[in-house]
């Protein structure tokens, strides 16, 4: 049974960020239906986590929500396409990205990031470790310290993912010409 | 490349720059080397392409609308889940239809009329936004203007912060075409909607029924210009006292009138 205060709780944070939980779960999971199936579900945790939780960054905090219900629904969907929670292989073969490469030709990369659909495929791409806190920093426009809360992930560490995900990206642009 | 490699520890701090993380101290530092070394400037700039490449081109469409109802609905009371979005659109539209053709806005019969199926909806609609009134103030002073520069019939309002009814503000409900003016006292965690509204409109029926729509309880009474409809989530027990509390209030001439 949910109390009065819970759902009055859950009416001032969630709903008024519905959308920001659809744009996370859109690249979380790559597909729209998905998505909505995935916030669905979101929203329901929410509202019961809501009877008992102190709530200082609701934005934060309803994005964690959502990308942890990610995490379950497509290790439970996908279980063979995806290995979400991105493997220290991951990581490693990110660690080979040359963070400041030579700058040899900065036209290329200003052309490639005007190509829409291409730099959606290189999002798509990078390591979900990569690419989630890209998409909660320049999508959801979180700051440093909301990403490590809805990550669950310490700030250097988030400032690293960040750091390795934009070379990766500029890497991935320029590359495939 | 390690952590402990200086170029690692610079390009971190490039990226919070870019993300106006960095802090004054090292922001300063950053500028003066960055006007020292033409490679770091073009390692910011690349960066900033990518940035604004992802925010440009990442960005998707606003949640569907399917999503959004039922984002809303899960906070709703258990007995109104999925079922409740449907019957209070077609209480509005129905509103809509009957204002347009100026017929009687009140059925007789037991049947939830629409003036008090659209003023239940409003009140869940002004719940699940985020201003739940057009002008928020405990102060009726200025709610009480706002009001009448909004709606064409005069508004009553009485204090009752000393009941246990503070005045948290008011906004307009539209009945058919109808602007309304309405109070939104606030009792705990809870609102109680106050809408007033011309006799004339309610063939002078409305102080006769009381009810359950939906899950919300109505209370509803009329003096000799205008008729009262107070919507809340609070109990029937409750809402009944609170509008006693209103029309003591009224009666003894607290209340102020246009």
């Amino acid at each position: 049974m949910i109390s009065d205060a819970a759902r009055r709780r859950y009416q001032a944070i969630v709903p008024p960020h519905v959308d920001d939980a659809y744009a996370l779960a859109r690249w979380l999971s790559g597909d729209p239906a998905d998505a909505e199936d995935i916030v669905q579900d979101a929203a329901l945790r929410a509202l019961n986590a809501l009877e008992t939780a102190n709530v200082e960054r609701p934005r934060a905090w309803f994005l964690r929500i959502v990308r942890n219900t990610a995490l379950t629904w497509m290790a439970k969907n996908r279980s063979k396409s995806l290995a979400f929670a991105g493997s220290a292989d991951d990581l490693a073969a990110i660690e080979a990205v040359d963070f400041a490469a030579d700058e040899e030709s900065p036209e290329a990369i200003l052309i490639a990031a005007e190509d829409g659909e291409r730099v959606r495929r290189a999002l798509a791409a990078l390591p979900p470790p990569l690419r989630e806190a890209l998409v909660l920093r320049e999508i959801n426009g979180l700051a440093y310290r909301e990403i490590a809360e809805a990550t669950e992930t310490p700030i250097g560490t988030v400032m690293s993912r960040l750091a390795r995900g934009r070379a990766a990206l500029a890497k991935m642009l320029e590359d495939n010409r | 490349m390690t952590d402990t490699d200086p170029r690692h520890d610079r390009l971190l701090r490039l990226n919070a720059a870019l993300d106006d993380e960095l802090d004054a101290a090292h922001r300063i530092e950053l500028e003066r080397e960055l006007e020292r070394d033409p490679q770091l400037r073009a390692s910011l700039r690349r960066l900033s392409v990518v940035r604004e490449a992802v925010r440009r081109h990442g960005a998707t469409e606003a949640a569907p609308a399917a999503l959004r109802n039922a984002v809303a609905a899960i906070g709703r009371p258990k007995a109104d889940w999925r079922r409740a979005p449907l019957p209070l659109a077609a209480a509005i539209a129905l509103g809509i239809v009957i204002g347009a053709a100026a017929q009687s806005l009140f059925f007789a019969s037991g049947a939830p009329d629409p003036v008090t199926a659209s003023l239940v909806a409003d009140f869940a609609r002004a719940g699940l936004s985020e201003r739940p009134f057009d002008v928020a103030s405990s102060d009726r002073h200025t709610v009480k203007p706002w009001l009448v520069a909004h709606a064409p019939l005069g508004v009553e309002i009485v204090d009752l912060a000393d009941k246990g009814y503070p005045l948290a503000g008011g906004r307009i409900a539209v009945v058919g075409a109808t602007p309304l003016p309405t109070l939104v006292y606030q009792r705990r965690e809870h609102w109680i909607a106050l809408t007033e509204a011309p006799l004339s409109l309610g063939d002078g029926r409305l102080e006769a029924k009381d009810g359950t729509l939906h899950g919300f309880h109505l209370v509803r009474w009329a003096d000799r210009e205008r008729a009262y409809v107070a919507v809340s989530d609070i109990d029937a027990d409750e809402l009944s006292a609170f509008a006693a509390a209103f029309r003591a209030a009224a009666g003894a001439g607290g209340g102020e009138t246009r």
